[in-house]
């Protein structure tokens, strides 16, 4: 390659005064990363040899594995130049080292990193991945038609995480204000599940499938028993992946995404999250497939008993039973979750979980920020599950967890079920839909919300 | 869509809305990257989909939005020539003045849907460009404050200070070692155009600081 590349660089960075980290480089001159990283170095160094005009300072992407408070975890992080070799010198192995950014200015915060590759980035964003070392060949965009059905199947679960929701409520502290709201009883849990359901399609749609509850009952707890075990399957070993040894290419992902400066702990809290929803998403796609291939006829035959729907919201409804209904025949998944409870006897309507799911997954989306701070609020309550007991865990950890969010598994679950509660107490008022069904579902991983805030936020 | 005219105050309520939002992200910018005040009391949040500098102190929030506050009528009507961020020494010269210039053109159209998203990756743009501008220019000598200043008409002055926009906030007319620096170099910074606002950012900085 001809060392034109080295001019435009100089111009980029001293003339423009701009950021020229790798990502943006290759988005701009059309080059894989890997040759962009390649370019960056070269120009540092044929400047920094010159070692004239003005200086020039860089970053450095740096990853490894260390031992931190007794495990031992992979750290990717952004560093100064300053800090490079104390950060290279804290890791047991250093993986990769190579540079992230150069410029002129001597960055305060990261903040500009994330700004620059922010618009290219989003400019590019059908083929942002065009240069990305990052590859896999499953990773399809997908049609319109599989979209639509990864949606509905992102809504069901979120209900029958709801579902059990209610129960847990019951049994808390009147501390918690969504259990303090809730009347007691199974008719109670459906109310309040009803009244909790948020404004969204969905919901209206489950408004309706009480209309029809007679026919849907039935199926929902099994559809809702069946997502859980799927999203179980799927999130626990995802769980484990962020846990300790976060995927890489998820990282990286996340480096572009949110550049950190400074401590590595500080780079890994913030990429987890961002690399569980990574994992969720993966994990809608691939239950979504699952679910799409096990459609049988009684789903159709179900259409006609949707009375109520609009025009509008028919073809979702129908797509909504369809999903609730799938699980039923296949109850051999609860092989594949060793610790979840058996199927419930209660029935709940698994729309209304989605919804709520949904609903979480939105406000997760939403504000991370703002949330992480309800979070730390609402984790304060605690709730029993009657099920099984790993819930209850969960409701201790998390109030331990509450200042930190490097542990996924107990964090995302205690999220999901704190920000459930939130919306529990927001929606009491505004429908009232039947809950039907208690399932362990509840303790399903809360990777399945995330999902659909990932498709909303589109 | 349609178009909209000067007349239609609700459009240049919006225009004023946006503007004073973008200054008041852009003041916190610069107090953080000029560190006028230490960093501790900066905290990262977001605005227009990127981190940013805001800080945490209330009184200086407080300070800050008061006087954006008896701006943002200003803007509305299209008066405010200038805004400007100055930035003096402990004797009160100033170093540096971030003068932002900003117009708005008196046909104003909406003509596109993508209009308000576009203004945002524009202020975008500008925000990294302050976040930035430490590159271009020298550090400040400890102990500096800040001011704003704001060139507008003379009618539209002493509509100000007849009328308290806030009780208790006074404007008063700067005085002249604010208002001109001797020995400045100009720095460009970002130029935005759009077709609801244009704005240009500079920077008047002192050849010699201490």
């Amino acid at each position: 390659m001809d060392d034109l590349y080295l001019d435009n660089i100089d111009e980029f960075v001293h003339d423009q005064n701009k950021i020229v980290t790798y990502k943006w480089l290759s988005l701009t001159l059309g080059v894989h990363v890997n040759t962009a990283k390649q370019m960056l170095y070269h120009y540092l160094e044929q400047k920094r040899r010159e070692s004239s005009g003005t200086p020039l300072h860089a970053t450095y992407l740096v990853s490894g594995k260390c031992v931190e408070n007794g495990s031992t975890c992979h750290k990717v992080s952004v560093v100064r130049e300053d800090k490079l070799d104390a950060v290279k010198a804290k890791m047991d192995v250093t993986v990769s080292v190579h540079v992230y950014s150069v410029q002129r200015a001597e960055l305060k915060d990261s903040s500009p990193l994330y700004s620059t590759d922010y618009d290219a980035v989003k400019e590019n964003l059908k083929n942002c991945n065009k240069y990305s070392a990052i590859h896999c060949a499953a990773a399809v965009p997908m049609s319109s038609v599989e979209l639509q059905r990864a949606q509905e199947v992102a809504l069901v679960t979120p209900v029958e995480k709801e579902i059990s929701k209610p129960h847990l409520n019951e049994s808390t502290s009147a501390t918690s204000k969504p259990s303090a709201k809730q009347p007691s009883g199974i008719m109670g849990m459906f109310a309040s599940k009803n009244a909790s359901k948020s404004q969204e399609s969905s919901k209206e749609v489950k408004t309706e499938q009480k209309d029809d509850s007679a026919l849907v009952e039935t199926s929902k707890t099994k559809p809702a028993s069946k997502a859980n075990p799927m999203s179980n399957f799927f999130g626990k070993p995802s769980q484990k992946k962020v846990d300790e040894k976060p995927n890489k290419s998820i990282k990286e992902e996340t480096d572009g995404n949110s550049a950190t400066s400074g401590t590595a702990s500080m780079k890994r809290s913030q990429s987890s999250p961002k690399s569980e929803f990574a994992i969720k998403e993966e994990q809608s796609k691939v239950s979504s497939a699952l679910k799409v291939e096990s459609k049988d006829t009684r789903n159709k035959s179900k259409r006609p008993e949707v009375l109520d729907s609009d025009d509008e919201k028919m073809e979702s409804q129908q797509k909504k039973r369809r999903r609730i209904k799938k699980p039923q025949p296949d109850s051999s998944d609860d092989e594949v979750v060793p610790d979840s409870p058996p199927v419930p006897n209660i029935q709940t309507p698994s729309p209304k979980k989605q919804v709520k799911r949904e609903s979480v997954s939105h406000q997760e989306e939403s504000s991370e920020v703002k949330r992480r701070k309800r979070r730390r609020v609402l984790k304060s309550h605690t709730f029993v599950d009657e099920e099984g007991s790993f819930v209850t865990e969960k409701g201790y950890v998390s109030e331990s967890y509450s200042e930190s969010e490097e542990e996924p598994e107990p964090n995302s679950k205690a999220k999901d079920s704190s920000s459930l509660k939130q919306s529990f107490g927001k929606r009491e008022e505004e429908k009232k839909e039947k809950s039907q069904k208690k399932t362990s579902a509840a303790n399903k991983p809360t990777k399945q919300p995330s999902i659909m805030g990932f498709f909303q936020k589109k | 869509m349609a178009t909209l005219t000067r007349q239609d105050l609700n459009f240049g309520q919006v225009v004023a809305d946006i503007l004073c939002e973008f200054l008041e992200v852009a003041i916190h910018l610069i107090l953080y990257v000029r560190e006028v005040y230490p960093s501790g009391i900066f905290q990262k949040r977001k605005k227009y989909n990127v981190p940013v500098q805001m800080s945490c102190h209330p009184e200086l929030n407080q300070y800050i939005q008061d006087t954006l506050h008896c701006v943002k009528p200003l803007i509305e009507k299209n008066e405010a020539e200038k805004v400007v961020v100055v930035i003096m020494d402990k004797e009160h010269h100033p170093v540096e003045r971030f003068v932002f210039e900003i117009s708005q053109p008196p046909l104003l159209s909406i003509s596109s849907e993508t209009l308000l998203s576009h203004v945002e990756q524009l202020l975008r743009a500008v925000i990294l460009k302050i976040s930035v501008c430490d590159a271009v220019l020298d550090n400040n000598p400890p102990g500096c404050t800040f001011t704003v200043l704001v060139h507008t008409r003379e009618a539209a002055a002493r509509n100000m200070e007849k009328v308290q926009v806030i009780k208790d906030f006074p404007w008063i007319v700067a005085d002249e070692q604010e208002v001109h620096m001797e020995e400045a170099k100009l720095i460009p910074l970002k130029t935005m155009t759009s077709d609801i606002l244009k704005m240009q950012l500079y920077v008047e900085e002192k050849t010699q600081k201490t």
